[in-house]
């Protein structure tokens, strides 16, 4: 039997109460913690988001891709100066950066690269559920999964119960049709088809102004802040921007990777407008599948390559920072002599983070979601424990 | 009975009748390859179509991009109109009218399902512009025009398709001891095999990682397969598939544990063994249940379509028809969930809704001209309920698992354009006594649906309860 969220509070404060615990006061200590991942889809390219400052080998390497304008972070490090929201929260201690990270996994192919960074496996297809699902379940969360996109991503696939939203911009049929699919469901034992008929029918997403309602990421993110914020609403929304992979005319600060950039930077607006005081319990986390070559193209682009960058966002981070091991950009420390080397496993940030968010030991984690694989617990450096 | 017509095809339309012996009626659509109800102007061939792409090539799109480097809106402006000019977006809805009308309109819509499962299984993912100029092409030639023919056949007419080698990477895959790779090594240029073409071979489309390969196995099946390419000229523009032996691994091969000599016949050696292989008939055996019956299927499911192959050397007529009498047996326990298209032509089919273009307006097209709605609506509807044949994300194709079908969004697809669907139905056709005699005709348990529905009194009510019921849902 699949155990919803509710039933699961309930089993529980049942045996808490009879451990004699006072109830209230620990609901009250506990605030509702919430976890964020947007998915950045085609490869991001990290050394044109968050470029290194002076660095003689990136200014010959992409004499058209510099930014004249970025904005300066660290000593190291600056920002694509259109990532207003995110220099915002880094302002306020609320964003960092883990730079020079990948999954372990490079070989180039948007596809499997796409399919490992949610799977948090090492062989494309081979593993049916994502980390993040996985972690869920670890930490009992079922029914606590909102996707913002048409079918369940494999990210959140591993718990039971999630949902999902993406605008039909079609009328439902009314509520009566609704009630009687549902009970003709139930009186023939269409289990799946009744839970799903019950997230329909009873979730506040379904109202009229979803009609209108646009299906890009602005729209999405400001509804899944606005979930995200009811206690009883559900712990961890999963976006996607297209768009990264920008083989020619990326160039310069309104170039097409810039727009990818900034639609991710407009859900970290719109969550911080709707979570508002509630973003101090949220962690917002990015994927990508890899980064992009060095060096710039004949297009004014750029090719696959390796390593890339995690943006983070949210209350639950320690500080601000950009956090790496920088392995440098001279040809011999390049990985295959083009792309940019990893040096932290991302897989290590994507446990840390669920360790923080979720309240679990990390090296559970480690254990049960992710085989055991070598990962560095960074959850005291990133994350506020 | 009536189910199970539903089960093997999409049920029985306004005009038919319900077939008096359906086993029978349904094995006899499978034994050779009927034409193409399609009567429009022109059908295009896979390599006319390759042509179009050609004109689309990634060189002529650099062209534009390198040209309007700095200027986004032109740039987006001449892309465009490259895509009208080449027919990106045309040829899709053409594909699909053809497609689609042979699940309405042909007399074999049992034929027509299975076909549907085979170009699912050889999957074009949505890459590289295939889907937009050459899948559905490579569908109707490389598979269903072999559905006549041994597995073998169609598997080695499938693998050396232009699509499928440019799918999977196949021309980039060199041997590094063939002439050019050494040649290339000499100058300090890598020269290595693609091993991408080779695993899918073994993994999807024939006899899957139980059959216990490692990856010595996928190496030395690229260093077969290397060779087989298609050559892209100065231009950008891609040519026939042919063997190259100058960049052909030399030496013999061994995969599985048989032996292969160099040259190019390796291929359809291996193919061969494959295609006896014993893994590769419970593969596919185990894929056509689970199309057809059940997301796990049981070994006694499986055993008479693997007997039927063994018998038969794999001929598909033969494994075809043991494949719909095991669906037939198990019709009364098992209801399949129907993926959206198969679905969505149930509906269309039992109704006689008109979504279908007709092949006038399809043909009327003038390259270059804005596409207008009526000739897109099979591919926007196709979008829209999150299924579309040519655009599959991965080439492992669509999945058949109910699982992957079920999110709450996509069953609120399924309630919004079922009720689409009814404003397609011609007038006559939408009375309450019209559903009264389709549900006759196409359901075994009539009484129980009509319970349902008749809990509402509105025609449209109806057909949104009918079409959500697991009884549809569920074949």
């Amino acid at each position: 039997m699949k155990i919803s969220r509710r039933n699961f509070l309930k089993s529980s404060a049942t045996a808490l109460f009879l451990a004699g615990f006072n109830l209230p006061v620990l609901a009250n200590t506990k605030p509702k913690k919430n976890l964020v991942v947007i998915m950045l889809k085609g490869a991001m390219d990290s050394l044109y988001a968050v470029p290194v400052i002076g660095d003689k080998d990136l200014e010959e390497r992409r004499q058209d891709l510099i930014l004249d304008n970025a904005v300066k972070l660290d000593t190291d490090f600056a920002l694509h100066p259109k990532l207003n929201s995110f220099y915002k929260s880094w302002q306020s201690n609320q964003a960092s950066i883990v730079h020079a990270t990948n999954i372990p996994y490079s070989k180039r192919s948007h596809f499997d690269g796409q399919n490992l960074m949610q799977s948090g496996g090492h062989i494309p297809y081979a593993v049916k559920t994502g980390w993040l699902g996985r972690g869920m379940n670890l930490a009992k969360l079922n029914g606590d999964g909102l996707a913002l996109q048409l079918p369940m991503p494999l990210l959140l696939r591993g718990t039971s119960n999630n949902n999902n939203f993406f605008p039909a911009k079609k009328k439902l049929p009314n509520k009566e049709i609704l009630e009687i699919l549902k009970s003709h469901y139930k009186e023939h034992s269409e289990k799946d088809l009744e839970e799903m008929m019950n997230i329909i029918s009873q979730r506040s997403m379904m109202t009229g102004e979803t009609m209108s309602m646009s299906r890009d990421n602005n729209s999405l993110a400001f509804k899944a802040g606005s979930e995200l914020k009811k206690v009883n609403g559900p712990r961890v929304a999963v976006f996607q921007v297209n768009g990264f992979d920008t083989h020619a005319a990326q160039s310069g600060v309104d170039g097409s990777h810039t727009d990818s950039l900034i639609e991710m930077d407009n859900i970290f607006n719109k969550l911080n407008e709707s979570l508002g005081k509630e973003m101090k319990n949220t962690l917002i986390l990015t994927l990508t599948e890899f980064g992009r070559t060095v060096t710039q193209n004949s297009g004014l682009g750029t090719d696959h390559g390796y390593a890339s960058a995690i943006f983070l966002g949210g209350g639950l981070l320690k500080k601000s920072q950009v956090y790496s091991d920088w392995p440098g950009l001279k040809t011999k420390d390049l990985f295959q002599g083009r792309d940019l080397n990893s040096t932290i496993d991302a897989r290590s940030v994507y446990a840390s983070a669920m360790s923080s968010v979720f309240d679990l030991e990390f090296e559970l984690i480690k254990k049960e979601v992710f085989w055991g694989d070598n990962l560095q617990n960074l959850t005291n450096i990133l994350f506020k424990a | 009975m009536k189910d199970f017509v539903r089960k093997v095809s999409f049920g029985v339309g306004p005009d038919e009748r319900v077939p008096t012996d359906p086993l029978n009626w349904a094995k006899n659509q499978l034994n050779s390859v009927p034409k193409l109800k399609w009567d429009g102007k022109k059908i295009y061939t896979e390599k006319e179509l390759r042509e179009f792409q050609n004109k689309y090539s990634l060189k002529e799109r650099k062209k534009i991009r390198d040209k309007y480097k700095n200027d986004p809106d032109t740039l987006k402006k001449e892309q465009r109109k490259l895509a009208l000019k080449t027919g990106r977006g045309h040829w899709i809805n053409l594909e699909l009218g053809i497609r689609h009308t042979e699940a309405i309109h042909s007399n074999s819509p049992v034929f027509t399902k299975l076909w549907y499962f085979w170009a699912n299984h050889f999957t074009i993912s949505s890459i590289k512009q295939l889907q937009q100029f050459s899948t559905g092409a490579y569908q109707r030639e490389s598979i269903r025009e072999n559905m006549d023919q041994t597995f073998e056949k169609m598997a080695f007419d499938a693998t050396v398709a232009w699509p499928m080698i440019r799918h999977l990477d196949n021309s980039q895959n060199i041997g590094p001891d063939s002439p050019v790779g050494l040649k290339r090594a000499s100058r300090g240029k890598e020269a290595t095999i693609n091993e991408n073409h080779a695993r899918e071979l073994l993994e999807l489309h024939t006899v899957s990682p139980n059959s216990g390969y490692n990856q010595d196995d996928v190496i030395q099946m690229s260093y077969l397969m290397s060779g087989w390419r298609s050559r892209k000229n100065k231009e950008g523009k891609f040519g026939d598939v042919y063997f190259e032996p100058n960049i052909h691994q030399p030496g013999r091969k061994r995969i599985l544990g048989l032996g292969y000599n160099e040259g190019e016949k390796g291929l359809s050696k291996v193919i061969r063994d494959l295609s006896k292989n014993p893994s590769c008939r419970e593969f596919i055996a185990m894929k056509l249940c689970r199309y057809l019956i059940t997301d796990y299927p049981s070994k006694e499911m499986t055993k008479p379509i693997v007997d039927a192959w063994k018998k038969s050397d794999g001929y598909l007529p033969e494994v075809h028809k043991a494949a719909i009498e095991v669906a037939f047996n198990y019709s009364p326990m098992y209801k399949k969930f129907q993926n959206p298209e198969n679905w969505l032509l149930q509906m269309v089919k039992m109704t006689g809704a008109n979504i279908i273009p007709s092949p006038k307006i399809l043909d009327n097209h003038v390259l270059g001209n804005k596409i207008n709605k009526s000739q897109k609506v099979l591919h926007v509807l196709l979008n829209s309920i999150g299924h579309h044949p040519y655009f599959s994300k991965q080439p492992n194709g669509w999945s058949d698992i109910s699982d992957d079908w079920m999110s709450p969004e996509l069953l609120i697809r399924r309630l919004v354009y079922s009720k689409e669907i009814f404003n397609k139905i011609k007038k006559n056709n939408q009375s309450n006594d019209f559903y009264a005699e389709m549900i006759l005709k196409n359901f075994d348990n009539p009484n129980q649906i009509l319970k349902t529905l008749n809990k509402r009194k509105e025609p449209i009510d109806r057909h949104i309860l009918l079409f959500n019921l697991p009884e549809v849902l569920k074949s």
